[in-house]
């Protein structure tokens, strides 16, 4: 059963939709630079430029929520917009965070340590699956709604259970990704795994010494063949293959070899039925830490039998955005097969010794794009990859 | 699919199909459990209670996977909590608010998931593996979970509800399915009467 | 020495959240790191360098060099008396 995407739906550091997102991919402009925040101030890092009272002023957004259920608000409602609810349609929302409400309740547990009176009512925000229901609420979905927590592979998890949802007949069509907003929380604990690289990021390049965090939101709509038959739309691509696979070596480093990559890479493409050589443009997990890089990059090697395609990590634009990487990076997909573009990695000078793959350098248009594969890969050794193509 | 086997520990005891196995011998319970057991592995003591539950309820069903065929490949994670790794997380803000230095080794813990990790890291076990939110014990969205990852090509699911937040009512629910010939077979009631009986022990 | 060995010992178990333990369930020179030891990995090792920070003033600023450093607690203690 063909997937169809019928929408999509993002807003990041370097843009507030999908048109600025894409100018700014094209133009080769980065978003990444000294953090505006008290706690993000020493940092580099991929912030939206919006306060939570602007985003709600400028996207009219009707429900409250924290700062991760109000950008999951806009991304979302631009990928549904023009989508009409249907009461033959089961329409559903599966969304992915790892931050939740946090940017809310660490606020008042700091109150409330400090022994002020912390207001008791802003702990509704605070649990992930409340991000959820809130986002449905904005676009008016009041059918099946779940949350997924698994971490920077969680809109892809998302996405696939998405799929799998709407091709074993349970769902018409939903509305899939994920978004995460940045906190002390956050920033404390990659700080304390010493995995930040205090400048701009570079991923897969020699010299890389760890990523820049970001924040954001990414949506698509999914749809069947019959559910297009109602909503009329027009498909923007499809999605061909989905795999998830465990890398069993450590909590938070991924193995020297890439072997759950391997696993992830080689499920979607047989899903897929699809050849190595069939993908046309890799947009790589790439966080630029040393371990990622070298560990994915071998997993390349494996899966293409040495012959890479064109590869890029786009965090060097958008910063590492956890939760919502691979809802952000799927958009990012749609687009490169849509404008047969291959977008760069930016920031790169020198490949990986051990590997000598060298990524895109510089904005590529007219290249014909018909498959792309999205890597996403979270903490706990989720690795999971997604495929798109073009109809 | 069929319930090949479940087990379920609390601060009250430890049970496998439905027998109690081990009784809490003081108030850390998990550590009780984990010495009569006599389990020799030393990484369990860094684990957050999340991951501790969840490998010990693994391990009361170990001898119902260990011949299973094609495990390693076959076997998909399907896990679930209401509070994601709350009593973590509150640990860990307390490391930087009030230590005033954020500590690594709680951060790794602040992922739900990374429990199934934990138990990947242990068996080597490369399948699928996915974590959700919900708001209780969801008896329907396990079975329809099942049923999809099936279809998907899997052969075995590990299955847990994992709420642990260092409360009286803490619970770790797990239980292994397999395909069976009856195909359709729904276990959304006999899930929930395990349970169930669980909870009145 | 002995004393700073048991303090050692008490510090570990609280900055690595090890509650199970006593300072009595760990050797002098056994291995900290891997499985023959307490399990400890890479992670566990950053945990070390902010122990030796806010316990002794003592900053480690590569993480990758400090390994042979928390080989034990022996090791460690020979380490912190040797910047006093």
């Amino acid at each position: 059963m063909d997937i169809f995407i019928t929408g999509y739906g993002v807003i990041s550091a370097i843009g507030k939709n999908v048109e600025e997102n894409f100018s700014s991919l094209t133009q080769e402009r980065t978003a990444i630079k000294q953090g505006l925040k008290s706690y993000t101030s020493k940092f580099k890092v991929g912030e939206i430029g919006l306060s939570n009272d602007a985003l709600k002023a400028e996207f009219d957004l009707k429900t409250d929520g924290s700062r991760t259920a109000l950008l999951g608000m806009v991304a979302a409602k631009e990928a549904f917009k023009n989508h009409s609810h249907f009461d033959t349609l089961r329409t559903g929302l599966i969304s992915g965070t790892s931050v939740g409400g946090m940017d809310i309740s660490e606020v008042e547990y700091r109150k409330q340590m400090a022994g002020e009176e912390p207001n008791f009512k802003q702990y509704f925000h605070h649990p992930s699956g409340t991000t959820s229901e809130q986002i449905a609420a904005e676009l008016g979905i009041t059918g099946f709604v779940n949350t997924i927590s698994t971490a920077c592979s969680s809109a892809a998890n998302a996405i696939m259970i998405g799929a799998r949802l709407i091709r074993s007949g349970q769902l018409d069509r939903v509305v899939v990704g994920g978004t995460d907003s940045l906190t002390q929380f956050t920033i404390f604990g990659f700080r304390s795994l010493m995995i930040f690289d205090d400048e701009w990021c570079k991923p897969f390049d020699n010299s890389r010494k760890g990523l820049n965090l970001g924040e954001g939101a990414g949506y698509i709509v999914l749809e069947s063949q019959k559910s297009l038959e109602t909503t009329g739309k027009i498909a923007l691509a499809k999605l061909t293959g989905w795999s998830n696979a465990s890398d069993a070596y450590h909590q938070t480093a991924s193995s020297p070899d890439g072997d759950g990559a391997i696993l992830s890479m080689n499920q979607a493409l047989k899903q897929a039925e699809l050849e190595p050589k069939d993908i046309n443009y890799v947009n790589a997990h790439g966080t630029a830490t040393p371990n990622n890089d070298l560990s994915e990059s071998k997993a390349f090697i494996n899966v293409f039998n040495g012959k890479v395609p064109p590869f890029s990590s786009t965090k060097s634009y958008t910063g590492h955005t956890l939760a919502a990487s691979g809802g952000i990076e799927s958009v990012f997909a749609i687009l490169s097969i849509q404008n047969n573009i291959l977008f760069p990695n930016l920031n790169h000078t020198s490949p990986i010794e051990e590997t000598g793959l060298i990524p895109i350098k510089n904005i590529q248009k007219n290249t014909e794009v018909t498959h792309v594969l999205s890597n996403s890969f979270g903490f706990g050794g989720n690795n999971s990859t997604l495929i798109f193509s073009k109809i | 699919m069929k319930i090949i086997s479940h087990s379920y520990i609390n601060p009250k005891g430890a049970f496998l199909n439905g027998q109690n196995v081990l009784i809490a011998t003081e108030e850390n319970y998990l550590k009780s459990y984990f010495s009569e057991l006599e389990i020799d592995y030393s990484k369990f003591y860094k684990m957050d209670l999340l991951s501790k539950a969840a490998f010990l309820g693994d391990y009361l069903l170990h001898n119902s996977y260990k011949d299973l065929l094609n495990v390693e490949n076959e076997l998909q994670f399907v896990f679930a909590n209401a509070s994601s790794s709350k009593e973590t997380d509150i640990r860990f803000i307390e490391s930087y608010e009030r230590k005033k230095n954020p500590s690594p080794s709680l951060f790794v813990y602040t992922l739900p998931n990374i429990l199934t990790g934990e138990l990947a890291i242990k068996h080597k076990w490369f399948g699928e593996n996915i974590f959700y939110i919900l708001t209780k014990f969801d008896s329907d969205f396990f079975n329809d979970q099942i049923a999809m990852s099936f279809l998907r090509g899997n052969e075995y699911c590990l299955c847990g509800w994992v709420e642990m937040t260092g409360s009286p009512e803490d619970e770790c629910f797990m239980f292994l399915v397999a395909k069976s010939e009856v195909v359709n077979e729904n276990l959304s009631n006999k899930l929930n009467e395990i349970l169930n009986n669980y909870r009145n022990e | 020495m002995s004393e700073l060995k048991e303090q050692l010992k008490s510090q570990i178990i609280e900055q690595l959240n090890l509650e199970d333990l006593t300072p009595a369930d760990i050797k002098n020179d056994s291995p900290l790191f891997g499985d023959e030891g307490l399990g400890l990995d890479s992670i566990d090792a950053l945990e070390f360098i902010v122990l030796l920070d806010s316990f002794y003033g003592i900053k480690i600023e590569d993480p990758a060099a400090a390994r042979e450093i928390f080989h034990s607690v022996d090791s460690m203690a020979a380490f912190i008396e040797s910047k006093k």
